[in-house]
C-alpha cells in the first residue's frame, strides 16, 4: 500500500467527518443565534437561563458531554444516536461559544439604526432579523471561523461513539498495516486540507456578502 | 382638524422634568419649526409623538386619535409618521435602494418588484436614483439625508418629522436643505422640524415656536423674537445667532 | 433498584483512584500551560524574524497546528512512533502533543496583539539605539503579554478541559478514572454527570483566578 492508497482509504471517512462538522456547525449556529437573539430581545426572565446555558456548556469538556449524552442518557432511559449525540454535545457547546461571539458583535450594531427601525414601526423581532442579525453576522466572521475550526478539530471524537470518520479509518488501518506514522501524517494533512477549504469557503461567503464600511476583511 | 394636537405634554426622566406642559398644533400641509437651545427637550418632544419615548402625562392626538390609549397600535402609529434622524441612521448593511425598500417589504408586505418601483420613484424624486446601489459609507452626509427622506416618504406618512436636519451637515448645505424642505412642503408634505439652526429656520418658516424650560415660550416671527420679545434670553437666542449667519 | 447506594459505595471505594486521577489532570494542565506558554513565546519571537523563510516556517507551523486536531498528533506519537521502535509513555505523548498545539495558539494570540501595537513606539525605540532583542524584551513583550492576558488565561481553561482527551491514549487522568467507576456499576449517567460537575467547578475556579490575573496586569491606557 503506497501513500496515495492510504489517503484514498482514509478519504472514505471524509464524508462522515464533513457531515459531523456540518451538523455540529449547523446546530451551533441555530443555538447561538437563538441564545444571542433571546438575550437581545430583552426578556429579563430568560436571561438567567441563557447565562446558565452558556456557563455550563462552556465549562464542560466536549468529550465528557459526549459521553454523558451517548453513554449516560440510555441509562436513564433516553436513547440517542451517534450523530444526534455529537450535535447535542459538540453542537451545543459550539452554540454556547457562538452565542458569546454574537453577543459581542451585536454590541457593535449602531443604536441609532435600531432606533430608526423602531421609529419606522418595525417589531422587535423584525428589527432583530432584518437589521441586527445581518449586520452582526458580518461583524462576527472572525469569531465564527474560530468556532467552525474548533468544531472540525473536535469532530474526531465522533469515532468514540462509532462514527466511521477519518480518525476511525486511520485507527483501523494502523491496526492492520502497522504503519501509523504515514497514516497519521496523512490524516493530519487531510484535516489541514479540510480546514483550508472551510476557510476558503467562509472567506468566499464573506466577500460575497461584504458591505463597504461594515466589518473586517 | 389638526393633524397633530399636543396638550399639556409632560415628560420627566426620573425627577428631571424635560417637558412641562407643551401645547402644539400641526395642520395638514403645514411646515412647522420648533427651536430651542440644546438640551431643552426638542428630541424628546418628537419622540413622544411616535412613542419612542413614553410621555409622563398630557394628551397627544394624531388625526384626532389619542395615541396614549391602551388600544393604540403603536407600530401602525409609527408607520404613519416619517422620522428623519439627526445622523440619518441609514442601515449600514443595505444599499441606498435597500434602505428605502425595507419598510415597504417588511411593513407593507409589498412584493420585491412593487417595493423596488416605489422606492425608485422616491429616490428619483430626491435625485438619488443614480446612487441606488451604493452603501451608506459611500455617500456624503447630504446624500444620506436625501435617502433618509426618501425612506420616510416611501411609507406615505401623514407627516415627516426632522430632528436637527442640518446639524450633521456642512454649514454651506443649509440653503440646499431649506430649498428641499420648501419644495416638499409645496408638494403637500406636512413637516415638523426641530432645530437650533437659525439660518435654516429663517429660510423655511416665518413663524417659529420657541421651546425653553419645558414649555413653548413663544410663537412668533423671527424678527419679533429677535427684536421685541420681552425676555432678554429669548432675544439673545434669536438675535445673536442671526447676526452670525 | 440499588442505584444511588451502589453508586455511592463504589464512589467511596474508588475515591483514592479518582483523586489520583484528578491530581494527574491538574498536573498535566499546569505542565502544558507552562510549556505551551514558553514554547509559544519562542514561536512568537521567531514570527517576527528578519528572515523571510523563518517567518514563513512559523506561519506554517501556527496554521498547521491550528488546522489539525490535537488528537491526530497524539495518535501519531502514541500509535505511530512505535513503528520506529520509539515507545513514549502516554504522559510524555500528552505533554509533547499539547505543548506544540497550545504553543501555536498562544503564538497566534500574541501575534494578533502585536499587530495592534503602535508602530511608532518601535521606531522610537530603534531611534534611541535599542537592538532587536532589546526591543522585543523591553517594549514589545511587556505590552503584548498584557494585551493577551484574557486570551492566554482562556487557553489555560481550554487546556484543563482538553486534558480529558489524554484518556484516549490511556493516560490515567480524572476522566479515565471516571470511566472505570462507570464500568464497575454501569451508572454511566451519574458517573459522567459527576465528571461534568467536577470540570465545571474547576473551570469556575480558573475563571476566578484569570480575573485576578487580568486585574493585576492591567495598565492604565493600554488595551481593553
Ligand atoms: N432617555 C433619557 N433618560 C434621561 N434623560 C434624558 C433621556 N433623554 C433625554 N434626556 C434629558 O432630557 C433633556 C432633553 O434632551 P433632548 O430632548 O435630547 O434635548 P434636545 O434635543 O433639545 O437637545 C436633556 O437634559 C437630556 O439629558
Ligand atoms: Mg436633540
Amino acid at each position: 500500500m503506497n501513500f496515495f492508497e492510504l489517503v484514498a482509504q482514509l478519504a472514505q471517512g471524509l464524508v462522515s467527518t464533513v457531515v459531523v462538522t456540518l451538523v455540529c456547525s449547523g446546530t451551533g449556529m441555530a443555538v447561538g443565534l437563538t441564545v444571542a437573539g433571546l438575550r437581545r430581545m430583552g426578556y429579563a426572565r430568560v436571561v438567567p437561563f441563557l447565562d446558565g446555558f452558556t456557563y455550563i456548556f462552556r465549562g464542560v469538556p466536549v468529550l465528557v458531554l459526549l459521553f454523558l449524552v451517548y453513554f449516560g442518557l440510555p441509562s436513564v432511559g433516553i436513547k440517542v444516536g451517534p450523530l444526534l449525540a455529537m450535535a447535542l454535545s459538540l453542537g451545543l457547546i459550539a452554540g454556547a461559544y457562538l452565542a458569546e461571539v454574537f453577543r459581542g458583535a451585536l454590541d457593535s450594531v449602531e443604536a441609532s439604526e435600531i432606533l430608526a427601525a423602531e421609529a419606522m414601526g418595525m417589531s422587535r423581532f423584525q428589527i432583530l432579523t432584518s437589521i441586527e442579525f445581518p449586520q452582526m453576522l458580518r461583524l462576527a466572521v472572525p469569531g465564527m471561523i474560530n468556532e467552525f475550526t474548533s468544531i472540525l478539530k473536535y469532530s474526531p471524537f465522533a469515532y468514540t461513539v462509532g462514527i466511521a470518520e477519518i480518525t476511525k479509518q486511520a485507527m483501523t488501518l494502523t491496526a492492520t498495516t502497522l504503519r501509523g506514522i504515514e497514516i497519521y501524517l496523512a490524516v493530519g494533512v487531510l484535516y489541514f486540507l479540510i480546514y483550508r477549504i472551510l476557510l476558503a469557503g467562509v472567506h468566499y461567503l464573506e466577500k460575497r456578502y461584504q458591505v463597504p464600511g461594515l466589518g473586517t476583511t | 382638524m389638526a393633524l397633530i394636537r399636543i396638550r399639556n405634554l409632560v415628560k420627566q426622566f426620573g425627577n428631571h422634568t424635560v417637558l412641562d406642559g407643551v401645547n402644539l398644533d400641526l395642520q395638514k400641509g403645514e411646515m412647522k419649526v420648533v427651536m430651542g437651545p440644546s438640551g431643552c427637550g426638542k428630541s424628546t418632544l418628537l419622540r413622544c409623538i411616535n412613542r419612542l419615548v413614553e410621555p409622563t402625562s398630557g394628551t397627544i392626538l394624531v388625526r384626532d386619535q389619542d395615541i396614549m390609549g391602551a388600544e393604540v397600535d403603536v407600530r401602525a402609529l409609527r408607520q404613519s409618521i416619517g422620522f428623519v434622524f439627526q445622523q440619518f441612521a441609514l442601515y449600514r448593511h443595505l444599499t441606498v435602494l435597500g434602505n428605502v425598500m425595507l419598510g415597504l417589504r417588511k411593513l407593507r408586505g409589498m412584493s420585491r418588484a412593487e417595493a423596488e418601483a416605489q422606492a425608485l420613484f422616491q429616490l428619483n424624486h430626491l435625485e438619488m436614483a443614480d446612487h441606488r446601489d451604493k452603501y451608506p459609507s459611500q455617500i456624503s452626509g447630504g446624500q444620506k439625508q436625501r435617502v433618509a427622506i426618501a425612506r420616510a416618504l416611501a411609507m406615505d406618512p401623514a407627516v415627516v418629522v426632522f430632528d436637527e436636519p442640518t446639524s450633521a451637515l456642512d454649514p454651506v448645505m443649509v440653503r440646499e436643505v431649506a430649498d428641499l424642505f420648501n419644495r416638499l412642503n409645496r408638494e403637500g408634505v406636512t413637516l415638523l422640524c426641530v432645530t437650533h439652526d437659525l439660518a435654516l429656520a429663517s429660510q423655511i418658516a416665518n413663524r417659529v415656536l420657541f421651546l425653553d424650560q419645558g414649555v413653548i415660550r413663544a410663537d412668533d416671527t423671527l424678527e419679533n423674537l429677535a427684536k421685541h420679545h420681552p425676555n432678554d434670553q429669548v432675544r439673545a437666542f434669536f438675535g445673536e445667532k442671526e447676526g452670525r449667519s | 433498584m440499588n442505584g444511588w447506594s451502589g453508586f455511592q459505595r463504589d464512589l467511596v471505594e474508588q475515591m483514592p483512584l479518582i483523586l489520583a486521577g484528578l491530581r494527574q489532570t491538574l498536573q498535566l494542565t499546569v505542565i502544558i500551560s507552562v510549556t505551551g506558554f514558553l514554547f509559544g513565546l519562542v514561536v512568537f519571537y521567531f514570527s517576527n524574524s528578519p528572515y523571510r523563510w523563518v517567518r514563513s516556517l512559523i506561519q506554517g507551523y501556527i496554521s498547521f497546528f491550528i488546522g489539525t486536531p490535537l488528537i491526530v498528533l497524539l495518535f501519531l506519537m502514541y500509535y505511530g512512533l512505535p513503528q520506529w521502535g520509539l515507545k513514549l509513555s502516554p504522559f510524555l505523548v500528552a505533554v509533547i502533543g499539547f505543548t506544540m498545539n497550545v504553543a501555536a495558539y498562544n503564538a497566534a494570540y500574541l501575534t494578533t496583539a502585536r499587530n495592534g501595537l503602535d508602530p511608532t513606539e518601535i521606531e522610537s525605540a530603534r531611534a534611541q539605539g535599542f537592538g532587536r532583542g532589546q526591543i522585543f524584551r523591553w517594549i514589545t513583550l511587556p505590552q503584548v503579554l498584557r494585551l493577551s492576558v484574557p486570551a492566554l488565561t482562556n487557553q489555560c481553561i481550554g487546556n484543563l478541559k482538553d486534558s480529558s482527551v489524554a484518556f484516549l491514549i490511556q493516560y490515567t487522568e480524572f476522566f479515565a478514572r471516571i470511566q472505570e467507576l462507570a464500568a464497575t456499576n454501569f451508572q454511566f449517567f451519574k458517573a459522567y454527570l459527576l465528571a461534568a460537575g467536577v470540570y465545571l467547578g474547576l473551570v469556575s475556579i480558573l475563571v476566578l483566578m484569570a480575573r485576578q490575573v487580568e486585574k493585576w496586569t492591567r495598565l492604565p491606557g493600554l488595551g481593553r
